[in-house]
């Protein structure tokens, strides 16, 4: 397997292929459908100081090339995570990276402190960008991101990738910020937020009007956050996530800059997806000669890879 | 083992197979619905009657759709829908041939939810009488009768080998029906559209071992992307994974 250096990135991922937070919820599903050890890192479904039922139903509406999503963080709540999955967690062999999102930055900092010491956590992801729930967007805003940032971090020597939304105005300012504040990482892009309407009843197709989008449809969107976010750091350790469904899209993430690919919708629709993509790019890398992932990585920077 | 862990241990509902190349091998259209038939699926009949499969076009990156299941025996299953949009396209207007992907069996099988020792009236609507259909040959020592309604008369032909009075074409809502053939003792077993299962929920719904299967735009169908996350009286229940079938006493909106 092609493996990701701990060069960028804070710890060696035995293949680039990530399973970013939500579809794969808190990974047991999945162990009947994929191979883990294919698999660089999962990360959990994203686990807020409380419990949260989500919202109601629908919360899935099909659009064309992708999905308008409303589960609303959906998660048993800190303690349970605690004491019922966490315990679990450590059988998947994996890197484990445990998503998080509170309102306030001490109630962040807080789970992040709490989780600091667990040896089955390689890294936490600070969710700043769920499109799903009540609070503002953190990581629209450069001042609110860095103040979650900037408490985690004085709460924990732990890893801490930060993930952002796809906003094409603030999304160098609020990575400047993330990084300035101590992030190790940041994870590009969540879902994009996206409304259906029913047409013969003129309604939103979601209780909560607006969902996020993700799939093929946002693949373009979240390649071009990558690219300008790499272009503008070159040192930061970046998972690029966003309608990356096959091959092809796992390359031209990894070309725009992405150290590793998350992979929601994909997995979602094939959960196999993740296996069969770390055995293609193995195939693919071979076939073309390309002795390293970075070779690869941020190639759309330095005018391609070298083709045979 | 946590008992995180023995809930998805335990949730596992036998044999899975993923097929890369199920072809469509037969397909009969009657009037809004239609019965469709995938072969080349090895171990097609460990499927069991309330599980389904969720099945997309070879090659597509779409999000593929849950499908009941109505039939399996050997390599082959048979399906029962209500032709429209998506479905239309996805699998009632393409020809003979036509290669899919399709992963499951997935959902708790009917029989391993509802209590033993009892007969059951089963009632569906539409494409919903597929799951009941395939229970009442399965099992037919469970099954005291069966009232089916479909909205379209074309139906009753695409069904004829079941040896099944299909009934409503006279526009009697199932349910209607059900009032003359439930009696006290009996159990029922419903699956159809929302207010069929509404108009049971409020004549039946205090009866013993009334269930409802439930319907919800499935995501992963694996129970981890919480797509199909619906309320219950015991907290949130996932209709892929803890589901189809519920019990009617545990949905808030029919009680």
């Amino acid at each position: 397997m092609a493996a990701v250096t701990a060069t960028r990135a804070p710890f060696e991922l035995s293949t680039p292929i990530v399973l970013a937070s939500g579809p794969a919820g808190f990974g047991f599903e999945l162990e009947e459908a994929l191979c883990y050890e294919s698999v660089g890192a999962l990360t959990t479904k994203t686990v807020t100081p409380r419990p949260r039922a989500g919202n109601p139903q629908p919360r899935l509406v099909d659009c064309a090339a992708g999905l308008l999503n409303s589960i609303g963080l959906e998660n048993p709540g800190f303690d349970r995570f605690v004491s019922e999955v966490l315990p679990d967690l450590g059988r998947l062999t994996t890197r484990r990276i445990v998503s998080l999102a509170a309102q306030q930055p001490d109630e962040l900092a807080r789970m992040v402190e709490m989780l600091s010491a667990v040896p089955t956590i390689d890294a936490l992801e600070l969710n700043l960008s769920c499109p799903n729930v009540d609070s503002v967007v953190q990581g629209s805003d450069p001042m609110l991101a860095a103040a979650f940032v900037r408490e985690a971090r004085a709460a924990t020597g732990t890893t801490l990738i930060v993930k952002l939304p796809g906003d094409a105005g603030t999304i160098l300012a609020v990575s400047q910020a993330a990084l300035d504040a101590g992030a190790d990482g940041l994870t590009l892009i969540n879902s994009v937020r996206g409304l259906r309407i029913d047409h013969r009843i003129g309604r939103p197709m979601l209780d909560r009007v607006t969902g996020g989008l993700s799939g093929p449809a946002i693949l373009p969107i979240a390649l071009a956050r990558v690219y300008e976010v790499r272009q503008a750091f070159p040192r930061a350790f970046i998972i690029g996530t966003g309608g990356v469904t096959d091959l092809a899209s796992t390359i031209e993430m990894l070309a725009a800059g992405a150290d590793a690919v998350g992979i929601g919708y994909g997995v979602m629709a094939d959960p196999s997806l993740p296996t069969r993509l770390a055995d293609g790019l193995d195939a693919w890398l071979a076939e073309r000669g390309i002795a390293s992932l970075a070779d690869v990585i941020g190639a759309a920077h330095r005018g391609g890879f070298l083709v045979p | 083992m946590t008992k995180r862990a023995q809930q998805v241990a335990t949730a596992r509902n036998g044999p899975l197979f993923s097929v890369s190349n199920a072809v469509l091998i037969d397909r009969s259209l009657g009037n809004g619905y239609a019965r469709v038939s995938l072969g080349g699926i090895p171990d097609a009949d460990v499927a069991r009657p309330g599980q389904f499969l969720m099945i997309r076009r070879l090659g597509s990156r779409a999000l593929p759709r849950a499908f009941s299941v109505l039939g399996a025996e050997g390599d082959r299953v048979d399906l029962f829908l209500k032709l429209d949009g998506l479905l239309r396209e996805l699998l009632g207007s393409v020809p003979p041939g036509t290669r899919f992907e399709l992963r499951g069996p997935y959902g708790v099988p009917y029989e391993d939810r509802i209590s033993p020792g009892r007969k059951y009236v089963l009632v569906g609507g539409g494409s919903g009488a597929a799951p009941l259909l395939f229970l009442h040959e399965q099992c037919p020592d469970l099954v005291a009768d069966v009232v089916l309604g479909f909205r379209h008369d074309g139906a009753a032909r695409l069904l004829d080998r079941y040896d099944l009075v299909v009934e409503s074409v006279d526009g009697r809502r199932a349910h209607d029906r059900l009032g003359d053939v439930w009696r006290i003792g009996l159990g029922i077993v419903a699956c159809g559209p929302e207010p069929m299962l509404r108009a049971i929920g409020a004549d039946f719904g205090d009866q013993p071992d009334v269930y409802v299967s439930l319907e919800a735009r499935l995501g992963c169908g694996i129970g981890s992307c919480l797509g199909c996350s619906i309320p219950t009286t015991d907290g949130t229940r996932r209709i892929c994974r803890d589901g189809p079938l519920f019990a009617c006493s545990e949905i808030p909106w029919l009680r």
